[in-house]
């Protein structure tokens, strides 16, 4: 015994003056290194475990960090290298030993636990309450491992994934898989948003805490996708297999987001279908003076009801003279555009840029993984106040095509941006980080690079300036009205293409009280014409105005539904629309940027950009069946419309802000769609009725 | 008969036309002891303007309608020679294409409306804020007093009143007490005309000098003021039927 422990003493003593010599050794290679430091640090230099949620920002940040003096390490996963190099923090960690390395996005996954493997049994209604097991998933167990290994020589870790709810996670994800080495780290977390170097150096200063309510929020939402996904997956796909046909080998896949999303492109489709023209009438008057044709609309615009119209027509050419009761010339402009947001973004980019909104993500997320842009998921439409913008111009000034224009900005041209009203406090507006040549980047790339540049430029210039003319008459007992825009100083639109505005003929001379006789008073006539199919923009806004996904995956749903094959997209068929365009409503100008109001700033500013290669969304059969059949269940919260989902992401917000918690939100959310189960299993005879009238095409 | 006289010239004195003494007598409260004068006026102002202008005796004998075919379409124009108190039996939005109003009314149905592109959902019966109930009875409701408030605090009833802008021009049936009709057309904006804010059987009336053109009786605040009222069954059945009657007018099938 006594000997036993004796050797175990002097073992330990060993040990105890090898770890005194290894230490001693570090000192002295610390002093070779900082020679021109003027104190050498405690022996015990901190050791900090970074980690990205890509390769590419870890490549970056350690490049910055380290200032080129870094080592690179291959690990089991070929997609992740570590880097090793030195870096001091500032206080309290001081100078470090850093390895810097990464994910690859999310390494756990929500899965049932195998009893629940089988599809029609247990039922899937059990999928509400059965145990969700939180597991590694397979194929990024080396990452885990990495992260694990590397964890048990750190005394600290730094997260540096992606500042939103989603990359909160993946952090969390990230000191789990790091906690199983060493449950003694030290955790904080940097912010940052783009991986520009003095922005990347001030955020390693300024470290942070992992945000845990965000964390929780986005777990509550892979946990409740997981359930209602599962649920209505299965039982849509094991009842309807029944139906046989097409139906028999079909998986219906069912996502909260997914179903709202393809209810929109439904409901349009039936707008369209369903839609009534009818005829409408309206008076013009046109009055040549100065040898300018003067167009007066009519301020009824239109009446449905050709007696009426005839009536009021008669009496206005029985008045023979009008009289003007108002002239006003006054400056106008057209507003720059807002500070980019990720939806805006993705509406122009499938607006003018013809490409879909996935594929402008993509090509966004690529351009900042570079360093080009910053980060492309935000929903700040302001930029904040100490963010140098003139020193991002001057960046610009090398591009043959826009660098002129950003060299007028840099010469006194400059004007700081409008400020929207939204603000995400994560991230600035999508601006360019610094300039890169076109033939440094891909086809789609180089498209989206040249629109943020663009945009970032048009809202550090100036609003297009004219002047407007407002000429009012009153003909008999009737208003007419005429306006005419001259277009003076174009400014923002020099370098932003994709907007525009073009003046009218400039209006002649007109005098309050004068009163003249119409060269020509008609009474014209008109059709309405049907809605048009949902455009990839139009159904982005309308899943931004009702809550349904993130600006960050609202293109994957749509996505989804064309994979799912609920709906298919076609080119927009030029209709013959131009005759029967509705009679311009004078005084509302349109097109005006950001106009909610009608008060009639802008001017004639129609956009002309539509038409040629938008691409239009229309349900298939399968997916007007599935819509229609929630819908005609009747219930209240039928799974087709945005409610529910909508709720449930105000929900996650609720969490984010502390308003509540994962459990209140995943007990109150899984009752609701529980409910609707029970009620979508009581009315299947509904859906399976739906079906067969759509897909089958024969009804009842 | 006296207090019916007393009655008859209170009403007077508030710009009304007379009904007649019987009338009177017929629409006075049974309730002993008969509560004051005052009180006893607005009750018989109410029956009055919820009363069908046509029911034989309502009015004394002369009682001012309409010359003798009005609704003319030859006659060019003609201003009338007295004071003429009509009821409304009919309103049109003649701004909005039916379809339009017919998608509006279903989305209401459905408990949707949209504001801008977000589908709002209505409050559907028993919410905190009382008084709503449910869709139908909201769409049905009394007209909202003085203005629909403004679109602040997501309002159920000013998403209802099938919101008339400021260009809206509206066409109504009117009906003297000898049962003529005739069309009235919004000349300049009245602001309570509106689908939902004026009532069928609500009580109009038309001062001395309206313009009728071709038929129709030109409106305008000057020669037209509205009294108020309106006859319930008329109204209800007016509200119930108005989808059936809007959606067979542009050639729709009438499922549901």
């Amino acid at each position: 015994m006594s000997i036993l422990k004796a050797r175990r003493v002097a073992s330990n003593t060993h040990i105890h003056t090898l770890a005194l010599i290894t230490s001693r050794l570090y000192i002295q290679t610390c002093r070779f290194k900082s020679t021109s430091k003027s104190t050498s640090k405690s022996a015990s230099t901190m050791k900090v475990l970074c980690v990205a949620e890509k390769p590419s920002i870890a490549k970056a940040v350690a490049g910055h960090l380290s200032g080129g003096q870094v080592q690179a390490h291959n690990t089991p996963e070929k997609f992740i290298k570590n880097y090793v190099f030195d870096y001091d923090f500032g206080r309290p960690w001081g100078n470090c030993q850093v390895t810097m390395t990464s994910v690859l996005g999310h390494i756990t996954s929500a899965v049932f636990p195998p009893q629940y493997k089988k599809w029609d049994y247990p039922p899937p209604e059990h999928l509400f309450d059965a145990p969700v097991q939180i597991i590694t998933s397979e194929d990024k167990k080396k990452v885990a491992e990495n992260i694990e290994k590397q964890a048990r020589f750190a005394n600290a870790l730094c997260i540096w994934t992606d500042c939103d709810r989603e990359g909160e996670h993946i952090g969390f994800e990230i000191c789990e898989a790091a906690k199983k080495g060493n449950r003694t780290l030290d955790i904080k977390r940097a912010r940052f948003s783009n991986i520009e170097r003095a922005h990347i150096l001030n955020a390693s200063r300024n470290l942070i805490s992992l945000d845990h309510k965000q964390v929780n929020a986005v777990a509550s939402r892979i946990e409740l996708d997981l359930r209602i996904g599962y649920a209505f997956t299965r039982f849509l796909t094991t009842n309807l297999r029944t139906l046989g046909g097409p139906f028999e080998k079909l998986i219906l896949s069912y996502g909260s987001c997914q179903f709202p999303t393809l209810g929109f492109v439904v409901d349009r489709y039936f707008r369209v279908r369903n839609f009534k023209p009818e005829q409408f009438w309206s008076i013009k008057v046109m009055h040549k003076r100065e040898g300018i044709n003067v167009n007066f609309g009519w301020a009824r615009n239109r009446l449905f009801d050709r007696a009426s119209v005839v009536v009021l027509y008669e009496r206005c050419l029985t008045a023979k003279k009008a009289k003007v009761t108002k002239v006003q010339e006054k400056p106008t402009k057209k507003l720059k555009p807002l500070p980019l947001t990720t939806v805006e973004m993705q509406k122009m980019a499938t607006i003018f840029l013809r490409m879909t909104g996935q594929q402008a993500m993509e090509a966004a997320e690529s351009l900042y993984n570079k360093g080009f842009i910053s980060y492309p998921r935000t929903e700040t439409d302001r930029f904040d106040s100490g963010m140098n913008l003139r020193a991002l111009v001057q960046k610009q000034t090398t591009s043959q095509s826009w660098g002129d224009f950003a060299q007028n900005l840099v010469n006194g041209g400059f004007q700081q941006p409008r400020e929207g009203r939204h603000d995400d406090k994560a991230h600035p507006p999508i601006h360019p980080i610094t300039y890169v040549a076109p033939s440094a980047l891909n086809e789609n790339e180089k498209k989206v690079y040249e629109f943020v540049v663009r945009r970032f430029l048009a809202c550090c210039s100036e609003d297009a300036k004219g002047v407007s003319t407002d000429v009012d008459i009153l003909y008999g007992e009737e208003s007419f009205h005429a306006h005419g825009v001259v277009v003076l100083e174009r400014n923002y639109l020099e370098v932003y293409i994709y907007d525009k505005w073009t003046g009218t003929v400039q209006l002649p001379k007109f005098v309050v009280g004068e009163q003249f006789e119409p060269e020509e008073a008609l009474m014209t006539e008109g059709k309405t014409s049907p809605p048009n199919y949902l455009t990839e923009a139009d159904l982005i806004a309308l899943m931004d105005a009702n809550g349904i996904g993130t600006d960050a995956t609202m293109a994957e749903h749509i996505q989804k539904i064309q994979e799912r094959d609920y709906v298919r997209t076609v080119p927009r068929t030029a209709r013959s629309d131009d005759d029967e365009e509705v009679v311009e409503n004078a005084p509302a100008t349109r097109g005006g940027r950001g106009g909610r109001g009608r008060g009639g700033r802008g001017g004639a500013t129609r956009s002309t950009g539509r038409g040629g290669g938008v691409k239009e969304f229309i349900p298939t059969q399968l997916g007007v069946a599935l819509i229609e059949g929630f819908d005609r269940m009747n219930f209240e919260t039928s799974l087709g419309k945005p409610f529910l989902r909508k709720e449930m992401e105000l929900k996650m917000k609720a969490i984010c802000e502390g308003r509540s918690t994962k459990e209140i939100v995943l007990n109150e959310s899984i009752e609701q769609y529980r409910h609707v189960y029970v009620q979508s299993q009581q009315k299947l005879a509904v859906l399976k009725a739906a079906c067969r009238e759509y897909v089958f095409q024969n009804s009842g | 008969m006296n207090l019916a006289t007393q009655i008859r010239s209170g009403l007077q004195n508030q710009g009304l036309p007379s009904p007649s003494l019987s009338w009177i007598q017929s629409a006075m409260p049974t309730r002993n002891p008969l509560p004051p004068l005052p009180a006893l006026t607005a009750t018989v102002k109410t029956r009055f303007l919820a009363t069908d202008l046509t029911h034989p005796g309502l009015l004394e004998a002369p009682g001012p309608t309409f010359p003798p075919n009005p609704a003319n379409p030859e006659v060019k124009e003609i201003h009338l020679p007295q004071d003429v108190l009509v009821q409304v039996l009919d309103i049109d939005n003649l701004s909005k294409s039916k379809w339009e109003q017919v998608e509006e009314l279903e989305a209401i149905a459905r408990g949707e409306q949209t504001r801008g592109r977000e589908i709002i959902r209505l409050p559907t019966g028993n919410e905190e804020d009382e008084g709503f109930g449910d869709a139908q009875s909201v769409a049905a409701s009394e007209r909202p007093t003085a203005t629909t408030s403004s679109r602040g605090g997501g309002s159920a009833a000013a998403a209802h009143a099938t919101s008339a802008s400021k260009s809206s021009t509206h066409r109504l049936v009117l009906q003297d007490c000898t049962g003529q009709k005739i069309y009235g057309l919004e000349l300049k904006r009245i602001e309570r005309i509106g689908v939902g804010t004026l009532n069928i059987g609500e009580k109009l009336l038309l001062k001395r000098g309206a313009t009728v053109a071709r038929g129709t009786v030109l409106l305008e605040p000057t020669t037209c003021s509205i009294l108020g009222g309106k006859v319930e069954a008329w109204n209800k059945a007016w509200m119930e039927g108005r989808l059936a009657r809007l959606r067979e007018a542009v050639g729709a099938d009438n499922r549901n």
